[in-house]
């Protein structure tokens, strides 16, 4: 068993987890913080998608060992209290769902995106979201609802 | 139609806030203390005999709580007709594809289930297999089950009209060989299930279905309990599209047998690969077609002899080979049509639903060889497709095919004319057709696809709606949404009639204790026929507080509208009360009354004619003109997708954003089809089942998507709706070979078109 | 295989906090310990059981500075923890280096960039390693330490075969050293995907011009995914080295470059087509490495 400390979504947490565990696996199973999920667990389809020490990264591929000490962000640190961050206000207003099992991950993937370019082209959006796959909306709301959260987080 | 408040709102979807902040949950979202998990030991083969399995050595692992196999079921079998239960939850005897399931292991968690799974040591005999339909089909070829001949799970043999005499008589007949590709659905949550069979003897069940009744059926029949006493409870779905999701799977059965044998719920998650693996994908079809056109390009007859790779059991096969006939006679007028089908059993994984059931192979052959012929008559694609194109019945009457399917409305000569007119056709010819290496072309291409599909057996949809004291109601339904935003539309039917806003009507998962039955969400039929179940319970409902209103103002209740949560008389506007309080009105009323609505569909009541063809597979049809441009690169062969223009007649849009997304999506699952989406097999094994090869279009694969909308508003559908899910993704890929056509002179007749293809074909036309 | 994995293997894991204890580590595990940078490449492959799990796996991250990238006179230097996505928007790779930064920006996810290391995707060793080429092209050595002490390797040699290196049991790989190029060159990487993006390289060519006055100064070109290992293909680059440019002439090497390479039928795609994308693709690089 390996001793590690994570920040989650501003709480810290002391877990002792053996060192096969990956991210994802505590983020759901241990802290039961299931809006990340889990769909190829390989890294190609970008659902388990969280931030660490703000970049975007598959939980699926990082053991939990390996964030010891990092600062994690998942979906569900997103809102404050019944406030939707912008980017999850966007989704909602401009159909960027469908099923939701892509949505976690979509977003935090255009939260990475937007925090590092806040006016980014189409192309820069497509770009962003090449990790996540998502078979429902063919992309286009997705897109969409991005381009609508960077111009109302400010971004022109 | 009168003025609407609610429908053709652009308004989110019901469940948008839980799924943005990550608290939808679904099925591998859920947990119960004291739970076990369980793995599946699968076949190393594609076809052999099983010997011998020993578990000794598994059960001694610490933490195994228990171990099934095949012979634990008790010799139940099941499938989608009577005659054709040749599926077994685990294999007992033989397997008949690569990784069908053998084994069920529940331990105290995943790592020891999967420990455990691996020490389970099984005997094959291993017999030979096969694994081309047209191979399988052949005397003396390796036998995949014994109670049929030849291999042949499915045939059909229908034969309207007089081909012969029409072929003899066309000005051009063209023979063509078409194959569709090894599809699957591409959800990106993998089946999973919570099952708990208590001591009771109720079973209950978290499980990712898209059609929850199925299964509760499957399971009532396995464990032999009363279906009263089985609780399928519906998470969110990550996707459906049909196939998989549709049906009970290995795991599904393990988890509850092994649940019962232990008294401890039981976890069941499948991984994506095992998925990609196993799953019921889209049949791989053969389509042989045969068309023959008079000098002035009208169709005269359309003969299929189609051959569909069924793989190790029959599953939803008979319907699968159904709907790749009927809809034939769909968009165009065709006055001949014979179809000759085959489902053939082969050693591959099985073939089975996906969106687009069964027309996307035969729609893709036919709209390409009408192009086909349209280039050698000199007829331009366009100008061939409106002549042949069905016309818009006029109100109140019919136009009825050769093999008796009915339209009441059809927009597609109308939204032939509008994609025409879109610029992305219009200026085809101002657009560069060479850049370099990349050759660009536009393609376009028609289809149908039906809404409100027919089953078997039990096929209304029902709702009940219930109405709370605070003015605010309960839709109750069976009819699952499983991402295509369903929900939102029967809450916002619901709201429509009521008269009450969208927010004052709140919806649940289905929960096969306490909704009532539904077929399930496939064949577009939810918002036809819940939607119509809706109206139903919802008029009820409506009904009786307009007889309280009208108690209360001494006028007639035709003399009451409600509009938005206001209640008025008609012709003396000073009369009104808000909602809440005609509702509370009426639920005090007396000792107390109980305001109620329910309603059941009664469209789709003629049976299903599959041996025949003759008659209706749905309640109406959606009619699309799709436009593509392409650029090829004729070195590479790398095909870009810049643009689709889809105009669409789908009815009315009762909820646009909802609409949009699923003809958007539809639309490149399609595109997914035409250019990267195949599974490669290698004598039954699939050498592709990942995300990073079976190829699905990311964002950057994506063109820029025009709708437009032709609204015919169809007698039929809940306020003129039609379907919108289907449509799209039949009219992709014979737009998209059609643009590649364009930009390369070449038919290409297999899809998907690769790269590769492409440079072979390039390279031959030289 | 008969059972799908969701979850890792057993292992232990280990995380030095210097080089000299990972080194120590990996002297004492010989041959049963792995070490991971980023780990985008091994826990896939872990949980799919394509490899055997390690006893111990030790995980360089902890170790500080092996994250650098250094550009002095001797060149750039990029450490073993150096991410694909530090590399892709690296200004100095950028500008000097271009054709590495091309590759990284090819590569999988902005997630897996994120994570992955230019140092993985060498040490994995797959065929398709979109940073092997334009390594390759550039002229890249390897420094190598274990315990016993350091060595620096050629790129070219440290392929050895599929998913093979020249990396001993207990080497490290800590930093890929690769010498200014000449300050008139150009490179180019060009990547066959069937997608725009998430794809393995059917065929990778990297192709690295020096041109002056229309005549060709040098030439080094590379090829990933056509042969066992990513591969330099130099009776291609004789073809052009010291002559005029000419269309003729580039044709001929890329003709030349194909014929050198040796590629295999998958499901990706058949050997034929490879080797002729490899002439498609050498051509291509050449004429847009010119144009730069």
């Amino acid at each position: 068993m390996k001793e590690i400390n994570l920040t989650v979504n501003n709480q810290p947490y002391r877990l002792s987890v053996p060192p096969r565990r990956t991210l994802l696996e505590v983020i759901r199973e241990d802290l039961g913080l299931t809006g990340t999920k889990e769909g190829c667990g390989l890294g190609e389809c970008g659902a388990c998608t969280v931030l660490m020490d703000g970049q975007a990264i598959n939980s699926c591929l990082v053991l939990a060992a390996e964030a010891d000490g990092k600062q994690i962000t998942t979906v569900e640190g997103l809102a404050s209290g019944d406030k939707l961050h912008p980017i999850q206000q966007a989704f909602v207003d401009h159909g960027g769902l469908q099923c939701g099992f892509c949505t976690p991950g979509m977003i935090m993937s255009a939260k990475a995106l937007l925090d590092k370019n806040p006016t980014p082209t189409e192309e820069e959006i497509k770009q962003g979201i090449t990790g996540n796959l998502c078979r429902c909306t063919g992309y286009t709301k997705i897109i969409e609802s991005i381009k609508a959260a960077a111009e109302n987080m400010g971004g022109k | 139609m009168a003025e609407l408040s609610v429908i053709g709102q652009r308004v989110p979807r019901v469940d948008a806030w839980e799924k943005v902040t990550g608290q939808a949950k679904y099925a591998a979202d859920y947990s119960l203390p004291d739970m076990l998990w369980c793995k599946l030991l699968r076949s190393p083969y594609p076809h052999a005999r099983i010997l011998n399995i020993d578990t000794s050595k598994a059960k001694k692992l610490p933490g195994v709580r228990g171990i099934v196999t095949g012979k634990d079921f008790g010799g139940w079998s099941w499938g989608w007709m009577p005659a054709t239960r040749d599926e077994t939850p685990l294999a007992v005897d033989k397997v008949r594809y690569m990784a069908e399931a053998v084994a069920g292991v529940a331990a105290v968690d995943e790592d020891t289930a999967e420990q455990a799974a691996g020490l389970i040591k099984v005997e094959y005999e291993e017999l030979p297999g096969v694994f081309d339909p047209e191979e399988a089909m052949k005397d003396g070829a390796p036998k995949v089950h014994d109670y049929v001949k030849n291999n042949i799970s499915v045939e059909y043999h229908w034969n309207f009209g007089d081909v012969d005499k029409a072929f003899a008589e066309s000005h051009i007949v063209r023979e063509d060989r078409f194959r569709t590709a090894r599809a699957t659905h591409g959800y990106l949550e993998p089946p999973a299930i919570l099952a708990y069979y208590d001591p009771t003897g109720y079973i209950t069940v978290w499980a990712s279905k898209q059609s929850p009744y199925f299964h509760y059926r499957h399971l009532a029949a396995c464990f032999k309990v009363p279906l009263s006493r089985v609780r399928v409870i519906q998470p969110f779905i990550g996707g459906g599209f049909g196939g998989t999701k549709n049906d009970s799977l290995a795991g599904d059965f393990c988890a509850v047998l092994l649940s019962k044998m232990t008294g401890r719920p039981v976890k069941y998650i499948e991984s994506m690969e095992e998925e990609l693996a196993t799953s019921r994908r889209r049949h791989s079809v053969i389509v042989y077609s045969k068309m023959g056109v008079t000098k002035d390009g009208l169709l005269k007859a359309i003969q299929h002899r189609v051959v569909a790779d069924g793989g190790g059991y029959t599953a939803i096969g008979p319907l699968s080979m159904y709907l790749n006939g009927f809809m034939t006679t769909l968009p165009y007028k065709l006055p001949h049509f014979k179809f000759d089908a085959y489902r053939v059993f082969t050693n591959n994984p099985i073939g089975a639903a996906m969106r687009g059931h069964g027309v996307t192979h035969t729609r893709f052959a036919a709209e390409i060889q009408m192009e086909m012929l349209a280039e050698e008559l000199g007829i331009d694609p366009v100008e061939m497709r409106m002549r042949n194109a069905i016309d818009n019945p006029k109100p109140g009457e019919i136009y009825e095919t050769i093999n008796k399917v009915t339209l009441k409305t059809c927009g597609l000569k109308q939204a032939i004319k509008e994609a025409v007119e879109d610029p992305l056709w219009r200026d085809r010819d101002k657009l560069p057709k060479k850049e370099g290496a990349i050759s660009w072309g536009t393609g376009i291409s028609g289809s149908s696809y039906s809404g409100g599909a027919r089953q078997m057996g039990h096929q209304a949809c029902a709702a009940i709606i219930r109405l709370c004291e605070d003015g605010t109601v309960n839709l109750i339904t069976g009819a699952t949404d499983c991402g295509q935003g369903s929900d939102t539309v029967l809450c916002m039917i619901a709201a429509e009639e009521l008269g009450i806003k969208l927010d004052d009507v709140a919806i649940k998962r289905v929960d096969t204790a306490y909704t009532p039955v539904d077929p399930g969400s496939y064949g577009s039929r939810v918002t036809i026929l819940a939607g119509q179940a809706t109206q139903k319970a919802a008029r009820e409902v409506k009904k009786q507080l307009l007889e309280t209103a009208a108690a209360n103002w001494q006028v007639k209740p035709e003399d009451i509208e409600i509009r938005l949560g206001e209640v008025f008389v008609k012709s003396d506007p000073e009369k009104k009360m808000p909602f809440i309080r005609l509702a509370r009105i009426a639920c005090y009323s007396g000792t107390g009354a109980v305001i109620m609505g329910t309603g059941y569909s009664s469209y789709g009541i003629e049976h299903l004619d599959l041996t025949n063809g003759i008659g209706n597979g749905g309640c109406s049809y959606s009619f699309t003109a799709h436009t593509a441009r392409v650029g090829v690169d004729m070195e590479t062969g790398q095909i870009t997708t810049t643009d689709f223009t889809i105009a669409s007649d789908c009815g009315r849009l009762l909820s646009p954003v909802q609409a949009e997304g699923q003809i958007e999506g539809g639309a490149i699952q399609g595109l997914g089809q035409a250019l990267y989406e195949d599974f490669i097999m290698d004598r039954g094994k699939t050498l592709n089942p990942t995300f990073l090869d079976y190829k699905m279009p990311h964002a950057l694969d994506v063109p820029n998507i025009k709708l437009i909308d032709i609204v015919t508003d169809d007698p039929f559908g809940p306020f003129g709706a039609k379907e919108t899910s289907e449509g799209s993704i039949v009219s992709a890929p014979p737009a998209v070979v059609s643009a590649i056509h364009d930009a390369t002179g070449i038919w290409f007749k297999e899809l998907p078109v690769t790269p590769e293809k492409v440079v072979k074909a390039l390279k031959e036309k030289k | 295989m008969t059972t799908f994995y969701r979850r890792l293997p057993k292992f232990n894991y280990l995380a030095p906090d210097t080089l000299d204890e990972a080194l120590s580590l990996l002297s004492r595990y010989k041959g049963k310990a792995m070490v991971i940078a980023g780990g985008t490449d091994i826990i896939p492959r872990l949980k799919r059981r394509e490899i055997g799990a390690p006893e111990h796996v030790i995980d360089l991250k902890g170790i500080p500075g092996l994250d650098n990238i250094k550009y002095d006179v001797s060149g750039l230097s990029l450490g073993t923890l150096v991410t694909i996505g530090a590399v892709e928007t690296s200004a100095i790779i950028g500008e000097k280096f271009s054709v590495l930064a091309q590759a990284a920006q090819s590569m999988a996810s902005p997630q897996v960039r994120n994570r992955g290391t230019i140092a993985g995707n060498i040490c994995n060793a797959v065929p398709s390693a979109d940073s092997a080429p334009p390594l390759l092209t550039l002229g890249a050595k390897l420094k190598l330490v274990s315990q016993k002490g350091e060595r620096t390797v050629g790129i070219e040699d440290f392929f050895t075969g599929p998913g093979q290196t020249a990396l001993a049991d207990d080497e490290i790989l800590q930093e890929i050293q690769i010498p200014h190029p000449p300050p008139n060159s150009q490179g180019i990487y060009l990547k066959l995907t069937p997608r725009r993006a998430m794809d393995l390289a059917i065929v990778g060519v990297a192709a690295v011009v020096i041109p002056q006055d229309g005549v060709c100064q040098d030439i080094r070109i590379a090829l990933g995914a056509v042969a066992p290992t990513p591969i330099r293909v130099r009776k291609a680059e004789a073809v052009l080295k010291g002559q005029k440019f000419d269309d003729a002439l580039i044709e001929k090497a890329a003709k030349t470059a194909a014929g050198q390479s040796r590629p295999i039928d998958d499901h990706r795609a058949s050997a034929d087509y490879r080797r002729d994308m490899v002439e498609v693709l050498v051509k291509r690089a050449i004429k847009q490495a010119i144009r730069r």
